[in-house]
């Protein structure tokens, strides 16, 4: 997929923006606070509806303005396809709209038409911070891959709040409707728990190469492992059906005492090995974040091999992160990519990249 | 007042300082004849002037037959369709422990002594497709399952005069799993 055409209007400091990005390495260079950010931010909102820097979209619109809109057109096979997505500040919050060449569309239809994996600063704590940024990483490929995904992922979400609801005494307590909301959390986590353990299972056989590429043998074999909070021998949808029945039984008590939803996908977690210890106890933050950047490529690659399709690759401010040697490796992967767009204070050392120099909120083509 | 915002109200207050008095009266009490006669029908939870409503004495309708209905406002809906000719029962709502409607908050008491009395022979659960529009149909589905009596909900679809092509993944799959053979 390649972003030819990105249109933003009162976005976050961006009062006006046409841009015509390259195919290849797009390097988005300046000063802090200029806006290199918040262009890699819209991108990210024009394919995935979501902002990967905050969670109250009500920021994104430039203040003092009634509504933000992000078009943009973008290369996807061997078609064109026009994309926007618009938020609007309301008297009960935002309000967004979606469109697919001109015609207003629901969210799971628009989500996945443009894929992007974005890398942002934060995800270097991908390893030994909480459990909720790994299956955040899981849940934003895997949905924007299979409306199925996302559509199960929802509904999943949704009867867990109302299940959570039930345990902690909001209404009165009623076995047949436990059972409703425990056979729909069934349903659509069985779903949820298989995708997870196939994408893991990629993502495990490529940032296991790309680590041994890089490193060597020296460290040990990188290996990433589903840690499901339901765990089954095969992977069958009855094996996964059965197992998770068997442990809301056992944990029902549990459950009911603490007023918790204990048993579920929403209890999943990612794990990183190294040489077979724990990363996150064991590792030193150097092989901790090498192990992101493996993973990262990973997502990648599995991603476009699995969607037949690359996704646009975002970059938000991670060289400074890396020391020389990461630093070069991984701008040396990045450049072959179909489209990337990464945003750097410094210089970047990629002939082939196109540089753009922002400065208050004003893009200029440095070559 | 729903769906009146301010602009609205100040269009119809215009309106009417520009009517005459009687108009002004007609309307003040048509106002308050809703407020005195319209009153739940205590057989289905419709709105009605008489209790039983039309629609609970109607002979002509199909007894057998009986649609749980989330509001009152969908039974208009339903019967717009001139489709239906069975009896209706309202909730009152969804099923949202998080927003504090439990069973109890609803008249689900109601239609399950309705179902042991009136006997119909088919339940049919016309809620929203929602989560809680599907909580709530599996939750009734589950209660009135021992009394014998066969449980249907709305089937999912498509819109019709759509496109294939722009309907929405999951519709289209519920679409699929629905799937009738051609008579
Ligand atoms: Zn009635």
């Amino acid at each position: 997929m390649i972003l030819t055409r990105l249109s933003l209007s009162n976005v976050r400091n961006y009062a006006a923006l046409e841009f015509a990005p390259a195919p290849g390495l797009n390097v988005l260079a300046g000063a802090n606070a200029q806006g290199k950010s918040n262009l890699l931010e819209a991108i990210a909102l024009l394919g995935t509806g979501k902002s990967f820097r905050t969670a109250r979209e009500s920021e994104v619109v430039t203040s003092g303005m009634p509504t933000a809109a992000i078009a943009g057109d973008a290369q996807v096979g061997a078609g064109m396809i026009r994309l926007s997505c618009t938020i609007a500040l309301g008297a009960t919050g935002t309000r967004k709209r979606y469109a697919v060449n001109g015609r207003n569309v629901r969210y799971a239809t628009y989500l996945g038409k443009l894929r992007v994996v974005t890398f942002v600063p934060a995800h270097l704590q991908l390893v030994a911070g909480p459990p909720s940024l790994r299956r955040s990483l899981i849940n934003t490929a895997l949905a924007q891959e299979s409306a199925g995904y996302y559509a199960a992922l929802a509904a999943y979400g949704k009867h867990l709040v109302q299940k959570s609801a039930l345990l902690r005494g909001v209404v009165e307590s009623d076995d047949a409707l436990l059972a409703t909301y425990n056979e729909r959390l069934i349903e659509t986590g069985t779903r949820l728990i298989l995708a997870r353990r196939a994408f893991v299972a990629a993502l495990d056989e490529r940032a296991r190469a790309v680590h041994q590429g890089w490193v060597g043998d020296a460290d040990g074999t990188l290996e990433l492992l589903y840690a499901s909070n339901v765990p089954v021998e095969v992977p069958t949808e009855d094996a996964v059906a059965a197992a998770f029945t068997a442990r809301l039984r056992t944990q029902r008590d549990s459950e009911s005492q603490r007023g918790v939803c204990l048993v579920g996908p929403h209890r999943d977690d990612l794990e990183f090995r190294l040489g077979g210890r724990a990363l996150a106890a064991f590792g030193s933050q150097g092989q901790q974040r090498t192990a992101v950047l493996a993973l990262k490529v990973a997502e990648y690659g599995t991603l476009e091999a699995r969607g037949g399709e690359a996704p646009i690759l975002l970059l938000d401010d991670v060289l400074s992160e890396l020391d020389r040697d990461r630093q070069r490796a991984f701008l040396h992967g990045v450049a072959s990519v179909e489209q990337a767009f990464i945003t750097t204070t410094g210089d970047v050392d990629v002939p082939s990249a196109a540089t753009y120099r922002i400065v208050a909120a004003q893009l200029e083509a440095a070559g | 007042m729903p769906t009146v915002g301010p602009k609205t109200a100040a269009r119809l207050v215009f309106y009417l300082l520009n009517r005459p008095r009687a108009e002004a009266e007609a309307l003040a009490e048509a106002i308050l004849a809703v407020k005195d006669r319209v009153r739940l029908c205590s057989r289905c939870f419709s709105l009605t002037e008489e209790d039983p409503c039309a629609l609970c004495t109607d002979v002509r309708r199909d007894a057998t037959l009986m649609c749980v209905v989330a509001e009152a406002k969908d039974i208009f809906a339903l019967e717009r369709t001139s489709a239906y000719h069975g009896r209706y029962h309202v909730l009152g709502g969804l099923i949202s422990p998080m927003d504090g409607i439990g069973p109890a908050q609803l008249r689900v008491k109601e239609l399950i002594e309705r179902i042991a009395s009136e006997r119909p022979s088919e339940v049919i659960v016309a809620t929203n497709p929602n989560a809680e529009g599907e909580a709530t149909a599996l939750y009734l589905s589950r209660l009135i399952a021992p009394s014998g009596v066969s449980v249907t909900r709305l089937a999912y679809g498509l819109p019709i005069g759509g496109d294939l092509d722009y309907a929405d993944e999951i519709t289209l799959a519920k679409a699929l799993e629905g799937r009738r053979t051609l008579q």
